[in-house]
């Protein structure tokens, strides 16, 4: 919705002074907020017309001309210009020194090839004038005035660019300020002042009676609960009169005829559709309101025709459609030249419909906006009063007997009763219910006073938002201004602000894992078929069970995620075309698995947490080596991330994984359950997401939250330091390659004796030296009581059975 | 005698003085004239030979004089040392302004932070967390917030639908609902509340500078007996003010949302220019921050909770919006985007 300040002015004499601009304020600070107050004649203000009195050439310039103008003053203005098109007698438009034209162009004493210049003359492109339709010449060169034009006068008033418009960007609830009428009103009571709307009168000077000549009515009671229509004879189709049309134009609406222009100046006006009908065009002169029959063809204005799904409602005449109601006109019924008789048709229809079927046409019209946010059903007549009165004014039509009205419900007037304290409650103020009472009369209100400040209240007809006594209080509010309700802070009950196990588990993985170096993303919780492919996904997964979605926003993302894995390979993708080699990655989000495709109870939704890492284990420095991470890197991140958490005494094996290179994945594990899967993306889904020239292997984990939750111990109690030494042994050996590490320390834990503590793997070598088939491994032993000093002879003894064991069990080959 | 060891004692003190360069020198001439076999202490040795009445005048002589030769060996001692270890220092030298070894650091996600202050000003307030479905039914979503099919304002949020009955959800609103209903089915109907509920929200919103099909939400709601407007106020403009500075102008504009009744959008003073107004306010000097109002009647209603007897407010805000004016962040596809660059700068 947009108007421009004369059309307001037109019914209201807003107090001297008082800008646009705080107009829109005071508009905004009342929820009817003005988006943009747009000034025609921005940059213009130093722009006069000027005569050109002398043209005189340039002393030292083929192309520039001095020219002298008379711009009102007693002193005449001299100004160079190069524009060819400039001739004397001739009115222009002259920006004078200090002008800051619209194109942002200053405008400053100066010389041209040592000739002083005091302003410039102007192109129509100069002052954002539309240049369409000017003479060639006019488009490049200045723009030339018409010579009766006054000479010194702003050119902004010339021109007409004097007008200023508000842009409003209303809210759903507010259709009554669809309207120059609704607009008035809330002005009057923010500024305090009194409108004074035209009275609405129509002379019916035909002798026709409208009842003969048409035939109304309404089948879809549930979509159109007012039919009214008038009509007129001997019209004279024209052009409206000059003032409407800059009142239309200033609305953002194109004129187009006399009989148009008036049905949308009642529409901006009064904020009721309109619509008219050549009268002689429309079969059988009848019009019903009505379902449309599915596959009936809609043909409408704008010359499109469309198939009736069967759902839309339409103004059909005795043979076809002739028009989608509410939302736009057919073509055959339109009024043209030739036209002579015409129906107006004011109506009340269904919001939620029109809706629909705007939506699904996408025909989104000034007239459907304001169905969808709801119009007064009360004033239809008034609507088609205010038509025939504006065509009468031209002298373009005589107007018959009588109103044609179908109006089978009436609309209940709606009451509210309520209390000044009950408002004054609801927004923490000590207000008078008098002062209320003030402001409800002045937005239209009937108060009837029942004593104590409590009171009924009558609605208008034009509030369709007003049913309750909060909404009367959000009128109490926006009136006095928001601002000029004082804060407070809540009272009342003590309460704990606390937050689940399950959120401080996760807010914890997050910073334990920063703090393990790893960067946390955020991705959208979207996946495709085309992804899961990549990721080599098997069909028989569960993961390819993705709930698809029914309006997506691209190909791109069908899909709603069922692992996080795609969302952290398509970071790193896109990270590596960059050049951003070197990631550490983790990202905490859910995942959606569905019981059933199609969906007809929520998913169940999965907390998970995946992890990458790939490129250099240290930043590009002086002092660091430029080793690539491993898979070992991966292992020790979950390793202390398994720690920190307070999970202990889960295993590691080899194990599989779809995305994982199966030589390379370990399963952390706790009993059965899997904790955690660690590995090396596989080459064959490096090779999908096209990394296949990338010089660096990437590694991945992947958990699920409530699992691990599950397992982190609940509370922790301290180990005692130790107060007696501890031996230490080193045990280096030579085993079959394909003997997992994991293995022989549980073999070495298992037969240690009570005194041993703990063992630490601290060389693992194959190549030169050691047997083919074979690989060298060396752990640190420690052995410790907690009662008395170890003796040598008894750390000798564990080590010696510990020996044993690998001997026995991996037929270990001691190396000295 | 006397005259022997005086001369000895000379000739000592200047070569301490004048011969000891180092500390293997000056320990030369230690062992030289004060060793066991040392010249000095050959004369000790040599008492036997001089006369019982003078040896204690003898005796005293070479004791002074030896206490002055080790005093001055202590003193050059300490000399030589503190040259030693000026040239070892010398030598040791490194160039400080050598970037230092990077040890590595992660990062949590910008919006992560955000939401971290965020949860902790409303936490200290009392106000607790809770969560709800992504993939929500309609009912709750929409229809328990007074947003029946069809209303209009359904168009202010194109959402990402499913099934006729099911979509991802498009505000975390509905876990007001979700709360309120727990509370009233377990008997505990008007039980007072006051919670947050962080999210993250779909819509069907083209991607770009300031849009993205999927953002972050923190709605909150508050019902308790005598909530009012003044007491939204009181709260968003506290909580505004830790995030965005003492100094921060908040102001409360009327607005529409179908869940509340008396609706506010929440203004905050420009953080670029301070209410001066410049390009990123449009000129107007202010901010939109977030969304509020009071609960309306029919979403407690139709929860379980009687609008009778409590009343109470909501807001919902952004996470991205929030962030990016608190760092000058000025495209939202950069938090999605999570290109390494931009990420470590948090």
């Amino acid at each position: 919705m947009q108007v421009s300040m004369k059309w307001l002015r037109d019914y209201i004499d807003l107090p001297e002074g008082l800008t646009a601009e705080e107009l829109a304020d005071k508009y905004t600070m009342a929820g009817i907020p003005v988006e943009n107050v747009i000034r025609a004649d921005e940059g213009l203000e130093k722009v006069l017309t000027a005569k050109i009195e002398k043209i005189v050439p340039h002393p030292d310039s083929d192309h520039l001309q001095v020219c002298t103008l008379n711009v009102g003053k007693a002193e005449p203005v001299q100004i160079v210009t190069g524009a060819q098109n400039v001739a004397e007698g001739q009115v222009v438009p002259a920006a004078m020194v200090g002008a800051l034209l619209p194109t942002g162009q200053k405008i400053a004493k100066g010389k041209l090839r040592g000739v002083p210049s005091f302003g410039m003359m102007c192109s129509a492109g100069e002052l954002k004038l539309d240049i369409e339709g000017l003479p060639e010449e006019q488009q490049n060169g200045i723009y030339i005035l018409p010579p009766d034009t006054p000479v010194g006068v702003p050119v902004a008033t010339v021109l007409g660019l004097d007008d200023v418009v508000l842009e409003f960007e209303l809210t759903a609830n507010r259709g009554d300020c669809f309207s120059v009428w609704g607009l008035v009103r809330e002005a009057a009571v923010l500024t305090g002042t009194e409108p004074h709307f035209p009275a609405i009168t129509v002379r019916e000077d035909d002798e026709a009676r409208a009842a003969d000549m048409v035939k109304i009515g309404i089948e879809a009671h549930d979509l159109c609960n007012r039919f009214s229509a008038r009509v007129i004879k001997n019209v004279k189709i024209g052009p409206s009169p000059a003032w409407m049309q800059s009142r239309l134009e200033g609305a953002g609406i194109r004129a187009i005829n006399n009989v148009v222009d008036v049905t949308n100046f009642v529409m901006v006006e009064l904020g009721q559709p309109m619509h008219a009908y050549d009268y002689d065009e429309v079969q059988g002169h009848s019009l019903t309101a009505r379902r449309a029959i599915e596959g009936e063809n809609l043909h409408t204005l704008d010359d499109s025709s469309r198939l009736a799904k069967g759902e839309e409602l339409v103004i059909a005449d005795a043979e076809h459609p002739a028009g989608l109601a509410g939302i736009m006109g057919g073509l055959e019924s339109e009024v043209t030249d030739k036209t002579s008789t015409v129906i107006f048709e004011a109506a009340s229809f269904n919001g939620p419909s029109i809706r629909r079927t705007a939506r699904a046409c996408g025909l989104h019209s000034e007239a459907s906006g304001r169905f969808e946010r709801g119009v007064d059903t009360t004033q239809t007549i008034r609507a088609l009063d205010r038509a025939c009165q504006l065509l009468q004014d031209m002298g373009a039509c005589t107007v018959t007997q009588g109103v044609v009205d179908v109006y089978p419900q009436p609309k209940q007037v709606v009451t509210v009763d309520f209390t000044a304290d009950s408002v004054n409650r609801r927004l923490g103020t000590k207000l008078p219910g008098a002062k209320m009472t003030e402001i409800l009369t002045g937005l239209g209100f009937g108060v009837e006073d029942k004593g104590g400040e409590s009171y009924k209240l009558t609605v208008p007809s034009w509030r369709n938002d007003v049913t309750l006594m909060e909404d009367i209080s959000e009128e109490i509010a926006r009136i006095i201004g928001f601002d000029n309700i004082e804060a407070t802070l809540p009272r009342g009950n003590m309460l704990q602000g606390v937050q689940s196990r399950k959120q401080d588990f996760i807010d914890s993985i997050k910073h334990i894992l920063a703090s393990l170096g790893m960067t946390e993303e955020l991705s959208f919780g979207f996946t495709s078929e085309d992804m899961l492919d990549k990721l080599c996904v098997p069909e028989d997964s569960e993961l390819r069970r993705a709930i698809p979605i029914m309006n997506p926003l691209t190909d791109e993302y069908p899909l709603v995620r069922t692992t996080l894995l795609t969302s952290i390979m398509e970071n790193a993708v896109r990270n590596f075309s960059r050049k951003n080699l070197d990631l550490r990655y983790f990202d905490v989000a859910p995942v959606f698995l569905p019981k059933a495709l199609p969906l007809t109870e929520l998913p169940q939704e999965r907390m998970k947490l995946a992890g990458l890492i790939s490129g250099r284990r240290h930043e590009a420095a002086w002092n660091q080596t430029a080793d690539q991470v491993d898979f070992y890197d991966m292992k020790g991140i979950v390793e202390q991330l398994l720690e920190q958490l307070s999970i202990s005494k889960y295993t590691v094996e080899a194990g599989e994984h779809f995305a994982l290179h199966p030589g390379k994945t370990a399963v952390f594990k706790k009993g059965r359950e899997i904790i955690a899967y660690v590995g090396e993306l596989h080459p064959q889904a490096v090779e999908n997401f096209g990394l296949r020239t990338l010089k660096q292997k990437i590694y991945l984990f992947e958990m699920d939250v409530e699992t691990l939750m599950k397992y982190t111990a609940k509370s922790f109690k301290y180990e005692p330091l130790p107060k007696y030494p501890a031996i230490s042994r080193d045990l280096a050996m030579l085993v079959d390659e394909n003997v997992p590490a994991a293995q022989i320390e549980s073999v070495i834990a298992k037969n240690g004796g009570k005194y041993f503590t703990e063992v630490t793997l601290f060389d693992v070598y194959t190549g030169k030296q050691v047997e083919k088939g074979k690989k060298s491994m060396a752990f640190n032993l420690n052995f410790q009581s907690r009662d008395k000093t170890l003796t040598d002879a008894e750390a000798d003894e564990a080590f010696k059975n510990i020996l044993q064991a690998v001997r026995k069990e991996f037929q270990a080959e001691l190396r000295a | 005698m006397e005259e022997k060891i005086r001369a000895l004692q000379a000739q000592a003190a200047a070569a301490i003085e004048k011969a000891a360069n180092s500390l293997e020198e000056l320990d030369g001439i230690r062992v030289k004239f004060l060793g066991k076999k040392g010249e000095l202490t050959g004369i000790l040795r040599g008492m036997g030979a001089v006369a019982a009445e003078e040896r204690p005048k003898v005796g005293k002589i070479v004791n002074e004089a030896r206490a002055q030769l080790e005093e001055l060996i202590a003193q050059k001692n300490a000399e030589l040392k503190t040259r030693a270890l000026e040239q070892k220092l010398a030598h040791e030298k490194i160039d400080v302004t050598l970037p230092g070894r990077i040890q590595p650091v992660g990062h949590l996600h910008p919006l992560t932070l955000t939401l971290e202050r965020i949860k902790k000003i409303f936490m200290n307030m009392g106000f607790s967390v809770e969560e709800g479905p992504e993939i929500e039914q309609d009912y709750y979503n929409f229809e328990a917030l007074n947003l029946p099919k069809d209303h209009p304002a359904r168009d202010m949020q194109d959402s990402f639908y499913i099934t006729e009955d099911i979509l991802m959800r498009s505000q975390t609103s509905p876990v007001q609902a979700r709360t309120m209903e727990r509370n009233a089915k377990a008997g505990m109907a008007n039980k007072p509340i006051r919670m947050i509920a962080p999210g993250r929200v779909y819509r069907r919103d083209e991607y770009d500078a300031s849009h993205s099909p999927m953002f972050t939400q923190v709605e909150g709601l508050v019902v308790d007996e005598g909530i009012s407007l003044a007491d939204l106020k009181g709260t968003l403009e506290l909580f505004l003010r830790e995030i965005f500075g003492e100094k921060v102008g908040v102001r409360f504009r009327p607005s529409f949302f179908p869940f509340t009744e008396p609706s506010a959008e929440v203004d905050i003073s420009c953080v670029m220019c301070h209410g001066q107004g410049c390009s990123a306010c449009k000129g107007t000097g202010w901010m939109e921050i977030l969304g509020a109002g009071m609960v309306h009647p029919h979403v407690l209603e139709m929860s379980g909770y009687d609008p009778a007897k409590v009343s109470g407010y909501a807001f919902g805000l952004g996470v991205e919006r929030i962030t990016m004016l608190a760092y000058g962040v000025d495209d939202l596809r950069l938090f999605y985007d999570n290109d390494a660059r931009f990420l470590k700068q948090f």
